[in-house]
C-alpha cells in the first residue's frame, strides 16, 4: 500500500503528530495548540530564502577575521581558514581536521544536500529516495556542529586574558558565522520531507487528488 | 475533496509517519519496541521503558548538576605565575567584551539558558505527569520542550573545551576544574534525557490529564 494519509483524508500535526481529519486543516489541533496544515507552510520558498541569506553570509564569515590571538603584543586577526592553517603550523593535525570539519566541510555539505533535497521537489529527482531521508536526517542532525568554532572564540576569549603577555579577542567575521549557522538550521526545519514523497508518488502516478 | 468517503475515515485508527505522509493501521507498540515506517524507514514510534520516571530522575540529577557547572571554573590556565579561569558566563562575556553582542546572546542561549529551560520544562512536565496531576500549560510545556530540543548546545560546547584545552596545552599549564566535571555529568543528563523520552506516551498522557 503506497497511499498518501493527505489523499484518504487525514493530516497530522507537526509537533506531536496526532491524526486529525483534513477539514481540520487551518485550525488549531486539539492535542497541543499547533496549527494544523497539509504540508508545511511555504516550505520550499522559506527553505531556499534562508538557504540562500545563510550562504551569503557565508562569504563574509570566512573573509572576515573571527579571532586574534596576540602574544607579547603580537598577533594578527585570523579568519576560519587561517586558524585551521595555523593548527597545521603547530603539528596539531587531528584538531586541524576537527575545526576544519566542523568549520568549512560542514557548512558545504549542508548547503549542498538542501540544495539537492529541494531540487528534488521541484524538478522530481525522485530516484534513492531512502538516501534522500537520510541526507536529510544527516543535514539536520550536523547543522548545529558547525558552532563548535564560535564556542572556541567564546572559550579562548575568556580564559587567555593574560593582559599584554597573551590575549585573545573575538571579531566580526564569527557573528557572520553564527548567523549562518543559524540560518541554515532553520532551513532544514522549514523543509517539508513530505513533498519529496508527493512528487515520488506523483510520479508514479498515485497521487490523483493530491490537495495542495 | 468532495468524496464522501473521505470524511468517514476516523483518523484515530490510522497512524500517518510525518516523514514521508504513509498512511499505517494503528497498533499496539509493546515496551522497549520501536516502529519504523515501512516506506522511508524513519523511526515513528520509539517505546520505553518507565520513559517518565526516567526523565523525571534524569531532570532531578541535570538541576543538581546545573549549578556546579555554571557556577565553578571550566578550565584554569596557568603560565608565568599568572592564572585565568573560564566558566560557561564568563565565555560569554569575553564574546560581549569583544563587541559581539550578537554572538554573545547566541552563546548565552545555547549554553545556559536553554539547557536550563530543558530541564525545568522537563522536571515540570514528568512530575505532574508521573503523579497523574491535572496542571495548566502541559501541552504548552511539551510543545515548548520539544521546540527548544536541538537549540541546546552544551555537547558543543564541551567539544569546543577539548579543541581550546589542545590548542593552550603547549603554550600553558591548563587544568581542569569542579565546573568540567560537572558540566560532563550535566551532557550525559541531558543527552539520556533526550533518549529516554517517549514523545508519543508524553502527549497520550497530557491528552487524558486535559480531557478530565
Amino acid at each position: 500500500m503506497q497511499h498518501s494519509a493527505l489523499t484518504q483524508g487525514i493530516i497530522i500535526c507537526h509537533r506531536c503528530a496526532k491524526t486529525a481529519g483534513i477539514q481540520q486543516d487551518g485550525e488549531t489541533c486539539p492535542r497541543c495548540g499547533t496549527r494544523l496544515h497539509r504540508r508545511k507552510l511555504h516550505s520550499v520558498a522559506y527553505t531556499w530564502a534562508l538557504l540562500l541569506a545563510s550562504m551569503i553570509m557565508l562569504i563574509p564569515a570566512n573573509i572576515l577575521p573571527i579571532m586574534t590571538f596576540k602574544a607579547l603584543g603580537k598577533g594578527d586577526p585570523a579568519t576560519i581558514m587561517q586558524g585551521v592553517l595555523q593548527l597545521v603550523d603547530h603539528g596539531l593535525l587531528g584538531i586541524a581536521l576537527v575545526v576544519l570539519t566542523a568549520s568549512i566541510i560542514i557548512p558545504l555539505l549542508k548547503i549542498i544536500g538542501l540544495i539537492i533535497l529541494l531540487l528534488t521537489v521541484q524538478l522530481g529527482w525522485t530516484t534513492n529516495m531512502r538516501q534522500k531521508m537520510l541526507m536529510y536526517h544527516f543535514v539536520e542532525w550536523i547543522g548545529r556542529w558547525s558552532m563548535l568554532d564560535i564556542f572556541v572564540v567564546a572559550i579562548l576569549g575568556a580564559i587567555v586574558q593574560l593582559g599584554s603577555l597573551a590575549s585573545v579577542t573575538g571579531n566580526t567575521g564569527a557573528t557572520a558565522f553564527a548567523v549562518s549557522v543559524i540560518l541554515t538550521m532553520l532551513a532544514a526545519n522549514c523543509f517539508d520531507t513530505r513533498l519529496i514523497w508527493d512528487k515520488h508518488l506523483e510520479k508514479i502516478g498515485y497521487a490523483d487528488h493530491v490537495g495542495r | 475533496m468532495s468524496n464522501k468517503e473521505i470524511t468517514s475515515i476516523q483518523p484515530d485508527k490510522f497512524w500517518v509517519c510525518p516523514e514521508c505522509d504513509l498512511l499505517l493501521n494503528r497498533c499496539a507498540i509493546p515496551d522497549k519496541h520501536e516502529a519504523h515506517c515501512s516506506r522511508c524507514g524513519s523511526t515513528l514510534i520509539s517505546s520505553k521503558h518507565h520513559s517518565i520516571e526516567w526523565t523525571l530522575a534524569l531532570a532531578i540529577a541535570g538541576l543538581i548538576l546545573f549549578f556546579p557547572a555554571n557556577l565553578f571554573p571550566i578550565l584554569t590556565l596557568k603560565t608565568l605565575g599568572l592564572s585565568q579561569s573560564e566558566t560557561i558566563f564568563s565565555s560569554v562575556k569575553a564574546l560581549y567584551d569583544s563587541n559581539l553582542l550578537m554572538v554573545a546572546a547566541l552563546v548565552l542561549m545555547a549554553a545556559i539558558i536553554i539547557p536550563l529551560m530543558k530541564i525545568l520544562l522537563m522536571l515540570y512536565l514528568s512530575t505532574c505527569l508521573l503523579l497523574h496531576k491535572p496542571a495548566p500549560m502541559l501541552a504548552w510545556a511539551m510543545r515548548s520542550y520539544q521546540q527548544l530540543d536541538s537549540w541546546g548546545m552544551l555537547e558543543i560546547y564541551m567539544l569546543g573545551i577539548l579543541v581550546s584545552i589542545v590548542k593552550l596545552i603547549d603554550v600553558a599549564d591548563v587544568t581542569p576544574g569542579v565546573g568540567l566535571y560537572s558540566l560532563t555529568g550535566l551532557i550525559i543528563a541531558t543527552l539520556l534525557s533526550s533518549t529516554q523520552l517517549d514523545p508519543h506516551r508524553f502527549w497520550r498522557r497530557i491528552e487524558q490529564l486535559e480531557k478530565r
